[in-house]
């Protein structure tokens, strides 16, 4: 083999961190994707503000359950980041501990949005404002059901031993996922909540 | 093993009888990624022949505007002619050089394998179903909108190929997340970033532009989609003689986005020029740098009609400086790289004896074609020719994407030992190449040409001018001469595949690690560990008086 003519030592094949590479790529394209439909929505308003169009009426979307959604995320944050720094510690109940909590704090998102979603009294077919709204709402609670679920699973590995010290990959790079769809709210929020 | 490891890539089928169900066995729970990527690629050729066959029907449709009698209507004409475009970038292009980077670039790093082989195959299998699923839903009156009001069944049909279209960009997106992948966290021990080969930079680059803009078209097809179902009507689900979902898609298949597809024309270019010459290439960091810069200009998932609002006090979109300053700047490193491979042969001239071999060819045809692309690109971006809707941009867009097809034939005529264990015919491969390139240039020029008799890009709108139905002739012949070259590489594909030659290990003098496995490579594909890397064209490099650079490299 020509490669090993060299009489240079054969170099070991490693794989560093592949799967938080690989993630962080799927990260960048999820958060692409969802950029492209609050793009849409911000295009979308601006054209009904041209036309002197009201896009959504005052009253019907509060700032404060969907804040209480964002303050839950944020607390989310630091739980999965708890997790990682747990793993990394080899202090598995910590990182379950912390697993477990962000499972949960996604749950408690979910419970918050389909408040929110019902409270609108919005419809999907009324006008432009109300069909953007949900589907930026619901791709949003998409990319949530991902990032729980991807929380669980690793929840369930570290369960069963599958992570430590030196394997602790599978975690960051299930928090980094949570992290982006925590990114992602933001810009809903902002977007959708605050400038409306 | 955690649920992300690799499995062993030399599983064993069952014991079957059938070498026909043992093949799909093979095809459907393989992770070797040679097998992955020979059904990319497969599926890409015959794709390259399914649109070939749309766009020799499609010209000889344009040759008389007033008529749509070969369709049956003007719809069927149109979302034909979209699923032309659509699909020679989709269908064609990116699954081309994903077939040709998930086989070759795992060996150019010296990886045993494809980061997320499970993934790998999933994707080449999703992808499949979504072709399939997109071109039946086209053929039974889906598209992407209706040109008169549509009936319930087209509705359906129309659901049906968004949902086709999704699976296909999900299946790119997947496919293209385990190539990325292999090249930042499994490259061989010394082989740092800048010393990854020119091809796996890049796919690299490539498939880290398709990940960040394709996405955005995935969040268009869902907007239409749930448009299309629940929706107001009025983001393309309206359907009343609206074509504004192929509208709202179509940035995909024009600048700059069309570009991203052919990122690694200059990848294969820069692989084979170095080994047909027979010298090392000189300036690897810098051919790097304008992939790389190539890459950045080819970032278009902003150049939307959904991001442009329809005031008249708002600049469109390709009126906008950036929009000007990519198609300018775009043609730089693509003659930049083209300089580099003349460089390259120059020096090496002494080595070249006797006829180009057909992958050389291909890969310098694919790299001109290119460059022409981005010379009628900066044309179309010159204001006082207004040729935005103008057939000029299918003509920029068949020029960029046959570059593409021409550079995917050169990879699959130099790797071929690698991809099938054959060499291909070398005679087949030079008509080939001389076809589909030679035919793209008459296509391509003859479109972009057009479009200064003010000829529409829409199919649905009359030629004004006299010229233009010469011009549409011409560009007819153009596809028919690619229709040949496509046949050609089918016949050589064939013909290998019946073959029980095996290929040389390294028939050209390779200077990467994948030239130094045997032919056909085994399962793992290095029977030994590949020595420590310390350039970019490790098989050239001799062995040191000692090893003091081993840890210089992390």
């Amino acid at each position: 083999m020509t490669a090993t003519a060299t009489g240079l030592p054969s170099a070991e094949v490693t794989r560093p961190r592949t799967v938080l590479v690989g993630t962080m790529f799927a990260s960048g394209a999820a958060f692409m994707a969802f950029i492209g439909v609050v793009l849409v929505y911000v295009s979308s308003r601006a054209q009904a503000q041209a036309a002197d169009i009201e896009w959504i009426a005052d009253g019907t979307v509060e700032l404060g359950p969907s804040g209480f959604v964002f303050a839950t995320l944020i607390l989310s944050i630091f739980t999965v980041q708890w997790a990682v720094q747990a793993i990394n510690n080899d202090d598995r109940k910590n990182a379950l501990v912390a697993l477990l909590l962000s499972a949960l704090f996604g749950a408690a998102v979910f419970n918050q949005l389909w408040f929110i979603m019902n409270d609108s009294g919005f419809s999907l077919s009324a006008n432009n404002a109300e069909f953007m709204f949900f589907v930026v709402l619901g791709t949003f609670v998409a990319f949530m059901i991902s990032a729980v679920g991807f929380v669980t699973l690793t929840f369930l590995r570290a369960l069963i031993g599958q992570f430590g010290p030196r394997k602790a990959d599978s975690v960051a790079a299930a928090a980094f996922y949570w992290n982006t769809v925590v990114a992602m709210y933001a810009i809903a929020w902002y977007v959708i909540f605050v400038t409306k | 093993m955690t649920m992300t490891d690799s499995p062993p890539a030399t599983e064993t089928a069952p014991a079957v009888s059938s070498p026909a169900v043992a093949g799909l066995y093979e095809a459907l729970t393989t992770t070797d990624h040679k097998s992955i990527g020979r059904i990319w690629l497969k599926s890409g050729v015959l794709a390259f022949v399914g649109a070939v066959v749309l766009g020799a029907l499609l010209g000889f449709e344009r040759l008389d505007a007033d008529s749509t009698d070969l369709f049956g209507g003007e719809n069927a004409f149109f979302q034909v002619w979209a699923l032309y475009r659509i699909g020679l970038a989709l269908l064609v292009a990116a699954p081309l050089f994903i077939g040709l980077a998930t086989i070759v670039v795992p060996m150019q790093v010296g990886s045993t394998n494809i980061a997320f082989p499970r993934a790998a195959l999933a994707a080449a299998w999703s992808f499949l179903i979504g072709t399939a699923i997109m071109v039946a839903s086209v053929l039974a009156t889906g598209g992407w909108g209706a040109v008169d009001q549509a009936s319930g069944d087209e509705r359906d049909a129309v659901a049906l190929t968004l949902v086709g279209m999704g699976l296909v960009v999900v299946a790119l997106l997947l496919a293209s997340l385990c190539i990325a992948t292999t090249v930042i966290s499994m490259r061989v021990r010394g082989m740092t970033l800048l010393r990854t080969p020119v091809f796996a930079w890049s796919m690299l680059v490539a498939t880290a532009v398709w990940l960040l803009t394709l996405p955005v078209l995935l969040a268009n097809l869902l907007v239409a989609y749930v448009d299309l179902h629940n929706g107001p009507g009025s983001f393309g689900g309206g359907l009343s003689g609206d074509l504004s979902i192929y509208a709202q898609i179509a940035w995909v298949v024009e600048q700059p986005q069309v570009y991203a597809f052919a990122i690694p024309v200059l990848g294969v270019l820069g692989s084979i020029v170095p080994v047909a010459a027979g010298v090392r290439a000189a300036r690897h960091g810098l051919s790097l740098g304008l992939i790389g810069f190539f890459g950045l200009l080819s970032i278009g998932a902003w150049a939307q009609p959904f991001f442009q609002p329809t005031s008249d006090a708002v600049v469109r979109y390709d009126e906008k400086f950036v929009f000007i300053a990519f198609g300018l700047a775009a043609i730089l490193p693509v003659v930049g790289a083209l300089g580099g491979a003349a460089d390259t042969l120059f020096r090496g001239r002494s080595n070249v004896d006797g006829l180009p071999p057909a992958h050389l060819i291909a890969a310098l045809g694919g790299a001109v074609l290119l460059a022409a692309g981005a010379a009628a690109g900066v044309a179309r971006v010159v204001e006082p020719f207004e040729l935005g809707d103008r057939i000029t941009v299918s003509g920029v867009m068949n020029l960029v994407l046959f570059a593409a097809i021409a550079s995917a034939m050169a990879g699959i005529w130099f790797w071929a030992p690698k991809i099938g264990g054959h060499e291909l015919s070398p005679m087949i491969g030079r008509a080939a190449a001389l076809s589909v390139v030679g035919g793209a240039v008459v296509l391509g020029g003859a479109q972009v040409i057009n479009g200064f008799f003010e000829t529409s890009n829409s199919p649905l709108v009359a030629p004004v001018e006299d010229a233009a139905d010469a011009l549409n002739l011409v560009a007819l012949l153009g596809m028919l001469l690619i229709g040949l070259g496509a046949l050609s590489v089918v016949g050589a594909l064939g013909k290998a595949m019946r073959s029980d030659e095996t290929g040389a290990d390294d028939p050209w003098s390779g200077q990467t690690l994948e030239w130094s496995t045997s032919t056909p490579p085994p399962a793992g594909n290095f029977a030994q560990a590949p020595a420590l890397v310390t350039s970019e064209a490790p098989l050239l490099d001799e062995a040191p008086e000692e090893s003091s650079d081993e840890g210089e490299e992390s």
